[in-house]
């Protein structure tokens, strides 16, 4: 089966009918309406890459502070550990 | 297209980019080639009524990255819309439409065969079943080759396919052209 249909047209296209289709008002509506869609979704995505960033960071950052071995326990000072002898 | 006039069309679409209402004069002038051209690829008015100005709109977004490269700007105009074509095609899943003008075809016949005077009707309709059966990238060179009057170099940039590439589609549909109708091309002399 073949994939394309050939049609024959009888008529020479005559420049009336495209007339109802000439409009560039509306093609520069569009235009204005998809650019401006557009730099919406720009910014949309600056802002959500930046709050990935973000949170990876703040991601990051906590599992190296879990990651890190906390600081030894201070020395007890001898006289913490010895009850001090009594005095004479 | 004289270099004056190609001077003349780069200095509107630097206009244009400041202004996109300028850009409405390109629009007056290539606006019905550019439907015709969809029309003859869909074969439904509306359809290539709302292609058209899809196209328009995506070269009015689009326009600060054309570059001329030599070729007209009505060429990039062009590979919007095959583009377009495309996309509507792949949307639709169905066969693609190519709808010719009967009186065209008899023009080219004419002016590849000299002095066979009519065509008659079997032929049309045999040649018609021949195009039917023609891949459908063979059929785009040979629509802007043969309807809409480009030369390869234009052809390989609207098709996006090397310049021998649109050449060897054109000569391998020709070949068989004549091989099935018998009939002398003008690539014959």
């Amino acid at each position: 089966m073949s994939k394309n249909e050939i049609r024959l047209r009888r008529q020479k296209l005559t420049g009336r009918g495209i007339e109802r289709f000439r409009n560039y008002g509306a093609v520069l509506e569009r235009h204005e309406q998809e650019k401006r869609i557009r730099k919406i979704v720009r910014v949309f995505t600056f802002f959500l890459i930046i709050l990935i960033v973000i949170t990876l960071l703040v991601i990051i950052s906590r599992v190296e502070k879990r990651l890190t071995p906390a600081d030894p326990a201070p020395k007890q000072s001898y006289s913490a550990s010895y009850p001090r002898p009594p005095l004479l | 297209m004289r270099e004056e006039d190609i001077r003349r069309e780069q200095e509107l679409i630097e206009r244009s980019r400041r202004d996109p209402k300028a850009f409405g004069e390109l629009y007056e002038v290539y606006f019905d080639r550019i439907y015709y051209f969809i029309l003859r690829q869909t074969g439904d008015e509306d359809t290539a009524g709302d292609l058209s100005s899809q196209t328009f709109v995506n070269a009015l977004n689009n326009l600060e990255k054309y570059q001329f490269r030599g070729y007209p700007f009505s060429a990039w105009l062009y590979r919007i819309a095959a583009n377009e074509v495309n996309k509507f095609y792949r949307r639709q899943k169905g066969k693609k439409i190519f709808s010719i003008e009967e009186g065209r075809i008899r023009e080219l016949v004419e002016q590849t065969n000299p002095g066979t005077g009519d065509l008659d009707e079997e032929l049309i309709q045999q040649m018609l079943t021949y195009l039917k059966d023609l891949p459908t990238e063979m059929l785009q060179v040979l629509e802007l080759r043969f309807f809409e009057d480009k030369d390869f170099r234009e052809i390989a940039f609207i098709l996006d396919i090397t310049e021998s590439g649109a050449k060897m589609r054109t000569y391998r549909a020709l070949d068989q052209l004549r091989k099935h109708f018998n009939i002398r091309l003008k690539y014959d002399e």
